[in-house]
């Protein structure tokens, strides 16, 4: 496909006259993808608008007879069980997400400047030791972990889930925000030097700014993981009015196994938060994870 | 921990420096400060486990989570392992749910990025739609589909009903046959987002001059893709598959979230597996000798994971 863009002729005739087969592919192609994405979340709104007794018809209506929007009321009511419980795991959640940004950004920015910029011993070791632990599944961690957790009084605790977190998420944060600095000249720093500045400063006052799109970048990427992650809150909270959004909904289903209308609109807030930060700052997200990859 | 290619690097490079390592440790000690959080983070939470399950493998251990009384047993964990036939069935679970999913997320990835690399209106809205399905959560994600496949109500089995291509809506995920499938299926809508953002930015690297003159020359667009297009992306698919194998190896929460592993361990992956025999049968030495064993596969896959990322790097470092 992308040769056949990059050299069609520009003469609108030719083009039209010359529609090849490669570029009907590729529409055709993109249609299907389109709606093997968009089906499922489509109908996920559906179902979430619908009542329970009409989610539970066989043939299914395609476009509920009665939308009702009283699955989203009784999620969001404080007054209610179900409301009051899904409030305060949304709150936890963003909790635990935004502690966990904050702290892999604090870690991260100095790790990747000195992994991009420096030459020390041991440099490449601990970098690919940084990257292996990207590899290592959550199970793995589980039950030692917990001990851990345990032997240090944050069972229970938030805290947790937010040291654990970000340890899974430094990897990729400092991958991601590496490929940023390598790409930010030496010379404006070494510039700044000769005028003066120190190192600190010349990290401070030239390469931070230039390097703002990756840690946005890098705030989003951990912010939507911890957002998501589902392994470790499961095992290390126990406590009902702890529980992070994925572990909640999941607890709600196992409790009101056929209320599929409420799940759908469960599922539904839960994603609205990661889903419009990563619309309103995709070009980011987009670049970052991109930068480490692929290089220009 | 055997990171074999960086630790030869780094020695490599420090050989010719005779003056000693030490010194130059210390010459460069401010340096560290900079890694230091991060690295003190990383031993705290990833040495600690790895160690500790590499011991728990070993022993006996007592259910419940105090582990006072374990005893030792050698090897016994992992002889009991490798004869049972449980191990067997999720190990070919895992391979065929592995390269699945890596196989088809990147087809699909690609496909979708050569397919949206040239300009047209709407493009920004189409993209961002393909990729929400990898931003959303994987447990609502499960749910979504769980119930798009429900045995009764779903909607899948409606319209085959409908188009007259089954008598009664078919049971997906309660099928030993098709279950695996299935959960394949909504893996792949959720990772072939990200194939596609990584073989984007790929093809943007690749040079439209070369692409002209090759047209100049009389290439078709097959052979224009397949001896300029492709060559240029050898790197970048690299470390899509190898992040999306390693990713899909350590997949968890959509089996867990769907079947738990069922009907008849049909849908059992190694991870879900080991989760289960340590928080469900609470078999804490069992399932740490498993871990230990996905370790050592781990390696494997990770000696070829390190070297795709140091040769991106170091082609970085020469550009």
């Amino acid at each position: 496909m992308s040769m056949i863009v990059a050299t069609a002729p520009r003469d609108q005739t030719r083009r039209r006259m010359h529609v090849d087969g490669w570029r009907w592919a590729g529409r055709i192609f993109l249609v299907f993808m389109l709606l093997y994405t968009a089906l499922p979340m489509i109908w996920m709104l559906i179902t979430s608008i619908k009542s329970g007794f009409a989610a539970m018809q066989f043939p299914p209506q395609w476009w509920p007879d009665e939308p009702t929007l009283a699955s989203y009321k009784k999620l969001l009511d404080p007054q209610n069980s179900v409301g009051r419980d899904f409030l305060r795991f949304f709150w936890n959640s963003l909790l635990v997400a935004t502690a966990t940004t904050i702290l892999s950004v604090i870690v991260a920015v100095p790790a990747a400047y000195a992994f991009s910029r420096f030459t020390f011993p041991g440099r490449n070791l601990l970098f690919f030791a940084v990257l292996l632990r990207n590899m290592f599944p959550a199970v793995i961690f589980l039950v030692p972990l917990f001990i851990l957790m345990r032997a240090i009084g944050l069972v229970n605790t938030h805290g947790s889930l937010v040291l654990t977190y970000l340890t899974f998420g430094l990897p990729l944060a400092i991958w991601l925000l590496k490929g940023f600095y390598d790409n930010i000249p030496v010379q404006l720093e070494q510039a700044a030097r000769i005028d003066g500045a120190t190192r600190f400063q010349a990290f401070i006052l030239i390469v931070m700014p230039l390097s703002t799109p990756g840690i946005i970048a890098t705030a989003i990427y951990s912010f939507i993981g911890a957002w998501n992650e589902y392994i470790y809150a499961y095992t290390f909270l126990s406590k009902n009015d702890q529980l992070t959004l994925p572990v909640g909904i999941q607890r709600f289903f196992s409790e009101n196994t056929t209320d599929f209308p409420g799940l759908m609109a469960a599922s539904f807030m839960m994603s609205v938060p990661v889903v419009v930060l990563f619309l309103v700052l995709q070009r980011y997200f987009v670049r970052a994870l991109t930068e480490g990859a692929v290089k220009h | 921990m055997t990171i074999v290619p960086g630790k030869t690097e780094a020695r490599r490079r420090l050989q010719p420096d005779r003056s000693g390592v030490l010194r130059q440790i210390w010459q460069h000690r401010a340096d560290y400060a900079y890694v230091l959080p991060a690295i003190a983070v990383m031993l705290i939470v990833i040495a600690y486990p790895i160690y500790y399950t590499v011991e728990l493998s070993f022993f006996k251990t007592p259910p419940g989570l105090q582990l006072r009384d374990k005893t030792f047993i050698g090897f016994d964990n992992y002889t009991t392992i490798l004869t049972s036939d449980v191990f067997w069935k999720v190990t070919w679970n895992t391979v065929v749910w592995t390269l699945g999913s890596t196989f088809f997320s990147f087809v699909l990835g690609f496909g979708a990025a050569l397919a949206l690399h040239r300009d047209f209106i709407g493009r920004g809205v189409l993209r961002a739609i393909l990729i929400i399905p990898w931003v959303i959560s994987a447990v609502a994600a499960s749910y979504i589909w769980k119930w798009i496949y429900h045995s009764d109500f779903g909607i899948i089995g409606a319209v085959l009903v409908g188009l007259g291509l089954a008598d009664r809506p078919p049971n997906f995920i309660d099928n030993v046959s098709t279950v695996l499938p299935s959960l394949i299926v909504v893996n792949i809508w959720r990772e072939f987002p990200f194939a596609m953002i990584m073989m984007m930015a790929g093809l943007q690297t690749v040079p439209e001059q070369l692409l002209s003159a090759a047209k100049v020359d009389g290439a078709s667009a097959w052979q224009r893709f397949w001896h300029v297009t492709f060559p240029h992306l050898g790197n970048v698919s690299t470390v899509t598959i190898l992040l999306l194998a390693v990713a899909n190896f350590n997949s968890f929460i959509i089996p867990w979230i769907m079947t738990g592993g069922g009907p008849s361990n049909a849908s059992h992956i190694w991870i879900t597996h080991i989760y289960e025999l340590a928080f469900g049968r609470q078999r804490w030495g069992v399932a740490s000798a498993y871990s230990v064993l996905l370790f050592l596969m781990l390696m494997v896959l990770g000696y070829f994971y390190v070297r795709a990322l140091a040769g991106n790097d170091r082609k970085e470092g020469s550009a």
